[in-house]
Order: structure tokens, then sequence, then C-alpha cells
């Protein structure tokens, strides 16, 4: 199996790969030697060009990489380091506290000899609460979609994202492997500044949440960067923010991802309209997809294959996989209405309901709690809390008790945006709550 | 005095003292908003709750290909979709 670094994309000697925010320069990469192949490798780099350039240097020659995120508070990387078994941590931060054997990303590429073994990636999911679960994958898993551009015209690919989850990976190396310059701009500082910084250095193609891409048509500067390809993922794409962003950039292709962590596959849409044509459903060619009872099922082009983050898959005799995802048909157009275990994507971080429910019913006053999704045209959802109080209480003073207790134990994404309080609340038949929700 | 922008002013002081914990910027219609502070989950809880204190919202009544940059743009567009 062809290594990061033997799938780089042929480029001149010296060539930039990667170029950050004060013009820090990452090259093709040069030979190096010396690490032994059964080690468990954890990167925890907060400068982006270090990771990538680490990444390009010990892929093959180790066992496995797990790619931690920087910004983890460094309690939850001891956790995962161990849950792991990592055996070494390669890292540029000085508050990490392990037992385990350190070194600079530096250190680590003088020590590795290149090889094209056929190394394991591990990311982590960005999840709602608690401790991020573990994700196996591959080079080959990562890169199925990444395509080889028109070496003539390289693109020049934006990164607004943590290069060590799933989306800023796609970038990461969709620049690498399709011939292009990774761009880098300082992700803490204001947008505007990203912005220009993407525009200096000559910016083609930028992938986003639908979330991000309306915080950057409301960023002063976007409309003057020289976009040919506009991507969007993560979350449910509305036509709105399509037809914005094709009015700033009419000359940029814009895509719309659809990715299903059920069934391991997903397919673009290039039409410009929210959605999918229904035509997709009896076309074969690539994935299979059809519709049961108003959710979409897919058939994976090689069989059925494993769940991208670990769970169980429902699948049918025809080796189709339940995605989960709820469709309405209208208009030969399909569109998605959101997630049909009520999970609420907030922005791209997906919240459980039954979490934050339990949350506010662990509240002193709180008879019951019923979580749902508001439609919301800037985060595509917002949580909301129905809640049923005890008898003569001070609701003032509960809102407030709810608002800090939730604070201070859920993600700021799953925090109830807007709390009701309401006499009654539905039970069905096996007592459970019944659910509905507005985000469609 | 502008009642509408009196409104939005009250529940963007409210929504970002709720996730800044201090007291909000003052506002000048020439102000960047994604400068103000708020991030996108900031500002989207500011839009629902707007729709929660006004009674709409301009984001899901309009057909425009728009996003208001400045505080004085959100003010404009929030006056051009007010129901009648």
């Amino acid at each position: 199996m062809a290594s990061l670094a033997q799938r780089l994309a042929p480029r001149s000697e010296g060539a930039d790969i990667a170029i950050g925010p004060k013009n820090r320069v990452a090259q093709a990469p040069v030979t190096i030697g010396g690490t032994a192949g059964s080690d468990i490798i954890a990167l925890c780099i907060s400068d982006p060009i270090s990771f990538v350039k680490t990444l390009i240097h010990l892929d093959g020659s180790v066992a496995q990489l797990v790619l931690l995120s920087h910004a983890l508070p460094s309690e939850t990387v001891s956790v995962l380091l161990e849950d792991a078994g990592c055996t070494q941590l390669v890292t540029d931060r000085t508050d990490l506290v392990t037992p385990l054997e350190q070194c600079t990303p530096e250190a680590a590429i003088a020590a590795t000899v290149p090889a094209d073994g056929a190394t394991k990636w591990t990311l982590t999911t960005s999840g709602t609460t608690g401790l991020p679960k573990l994700i196996p994958h591959t080079l080959n898993s990562l890169t199925r979609t990444v395509a080889r551009g028109n070496p003539s015209t390289p693109p020049r690919w934006g990164l607004l994202y943590d290069p060590t989850r799933f989306a800023g990976l796609q970038v990461v190396l969709q620049a690498l492997i399709g011939g292009g310059v990774l761009l880098t701009p300082d992700t803490h500082a204001p947008l505007a500044d990203q912005i220009a910084m993407l525009k200096a250095q000559g910016c083609t193609h930028l992938s986003a949440t639908p979330t991000l891409w309306r915080r950057l048509l409301m960023a002063p500067g976007f409309s003057d960067l020289s976009l040919k390809q506009i991507t969007l993922g993560g979350e449910i794409v509305d036509q709105q923010v399509l037809d914005t962003l094709a009015a700033a950039h009419p000359c940029a292709r814009i895509t719309h991802i659809y990715a299903s962590t059920e069934a391991g596959v997903g397919f673009a849409v290039t039409d410009g309209q929210a959605g999918f044509p229904t035509h997709f459903l009896q076309e074969s060619a690539n994935i299979g997809m059809k519709i049961v009872d108003e959710v979409l099922w897919l058939r994976p082009p090689l069989g059925a294959q494993r769940s991208l983050d670990g769970t169980e898959v429902e699948t049918d005799s025809e080796g189709f996989i339940r995605s989960g995802d709820r469709i309405q048909l209208k208009d030969g157009r399909a569109h998605f209405l959101g997630r049909d275990n009520g999970t609420i994507n907030v922005g791209g971080v997906k919240i459980h309901p039954e979490m934050v429910e339990q949350t506010i019913m662990a509240i002193a006053g709180v008879k019951l709690a019923k979580i749902s999704a508001k439609k919301n045209p800037i985060s595509g959802a917002l949580v909301v809390a129905e809640v049923m109080a005890d008898d003569d209480i001070d609701t003032k003073a509960l809102k407030f008790a709810i608002q800090a207790h939730c604070k201070a134990t859920l993600e700021r994404e799953a925090v109830p945006a807007i709390i009701r309080f309401v006499d009654t609340l539905t039970l069905n038949a096996a007592g459970k709550l019944i659910r509905t929700d507005d985000a469609k | 005095m502008d009642t509408l922008d009196t409104k939005i002013r009250a529940v963007f002081a409210d929504v970002w003292q709720g996730q800044n914990e201090t007291d909000a910027p003052a506002l000048a219609d020439s102000d960047i908003l994604l400068e103000t502070g708020l991030d996108s989950l900031g500002f989207a809880i500011f839009v629902s709750q707007l729709e929660e204190e006004l009674g709409y919202d301009p984001f899901t009544l309009s057909n425009d290909a728009y996003y208001p940059q400045t505080y004085g743009e959100f003010v404009a567009f929030y006056a051009k979709h007010k129901p009648s």
C-alpha cells in the first residue's frame, strides 16, 4: 500500500506543499531516518504545518498514527493515549503529562526511516459530551473521494478546520494528493484576517460547513477571494446558502457533499440546488440508494462496509445500509430533514437529546424535560428544552439554574438556546417522550 | 425612537451577556457583526431569540441571496422583512 509520501502529487524539487500565516513554508519531504514499525504514535500538534509534515514523514513507517486535536484538554489527551495504546507522543504542546516518551514534530521526523508499510490512522469524534471516540481509518478510507487535479493550475486549498478532524483532514489530503497547495491561516484570528491571508496567498478552493459558509458570507472581504471551488458538507445544506454563495462567487463550482457515517459512503451534488435529484435513486453505477419509510438506505460499491463511527449498522438482505437520514421527496428532489433518532446537528456538532434531557432532569424542581430541534438560519438547528416544573416553583430561578447547570456540564452547542415551561409533555404507550421537531 | 433597533439591541445585550458573562459592547451601525464578540453559535442564538421577541425570522422569510455584514445592515434587513 502506498504511503502518503508516495501518493503526494508530483511537484518540482523543494516546491511548497503548505503555507502558514507568517509565510512559513513546508517543503516537499526530504529523506530522513529511524523509527520501528510497531509503534503507535499519537500526534497532538498545534502548528498545522508541523502536523502535515509529520503525517507525511511517519505514514508508512509506523504501525498506527493516532491524530488528537491540539485543542483537547490535557486530561482528555492522557485518557485517549492510554485507550489507544499509544507508545509515543509527538507534540509541540508543553502542558501534556504522560508516562510515554514525548518528542517534538521535528525530532520525530528526524528519527523516522521512510517506509511503505500499512499505517493505520485513528481519528477522534468531535462528540457532544464526554470522551471523544477513537475511529479507525486507513489512508485509503480517508482518500476515497480525493481526485488528482489539473497539474497546470494546482488548487490552493484554504484550511479552515482543525486538520486532525475528519473535515479538516479531507482538505489536507485533497491538497496534498490532489497536487495542490495547502494554505493554513491562523484559525484563532478574526475571520476577516483569515480571509485576507487566504486572498494574499491566492486561495482558490475552500471547504466548510454551511454554518461556517454563512459566517464567511457575513465577513468583510469574502467576495474578494477568487474561488474556483466551494465545497459544503457536514450539515444539511439549504437553498439560501447555495444561492448566496453563487451570487458572491459566480465563477466557482459549488459542490455539496453528503456523507453517511453509517454506510461509510457519500456522494456529491453540483447543480446548485439543495437536496439531491431523485434520479440518483435509480442510477446504480456508483452506490445504490433507496428510500424506505422516508429514510435513506445506501449500498456501498464494494458491499457492506463498517460504520465510520464504530456503531452497529442495520443492513438489509440486498446489502443496503440504513443511513438514519430522513428524506422528503418533492418535485423531483430529495431533501434531507434530519436524523430519525432525533440527533440534532447544531453547526456540525451532533447533540443527543436524551443526554440533555437527563442533565436537566437531574435539577431539583424539574419533573420532566423534552429536547427538540428548532430550525435556525445560521447554525442549521438549535436545541430547545420544554420543561415541566414542580408546582409553585419560581420558574425564573429554575430557568437560571437549568442554564447554569447545562453550561457547566454540557458542550456549548448542547445547552438549550430556548427554555420553555409547559404544563404537560406527551408520553407514548411505552412511557417515552414523543419527539417532534421543527428542524425541517 | 426606532423601536425595532431598540428591541434588537436589547436582545443582543441579553444574548451577549449570556454567552460572554460580561456587559455587551455598544453597537454602531458600521460595526461588523462578526467582530462584536458573538461566534456562530452566539449569533444563531441571537437570531432565534429575536424570532421569539419579534415573532418573525427574516432569514427564513427572505428570498434574497444575502447575509448582512454590519449591525446597520442587520437592522435594515429585519425592517425590510417585517411582516405587515
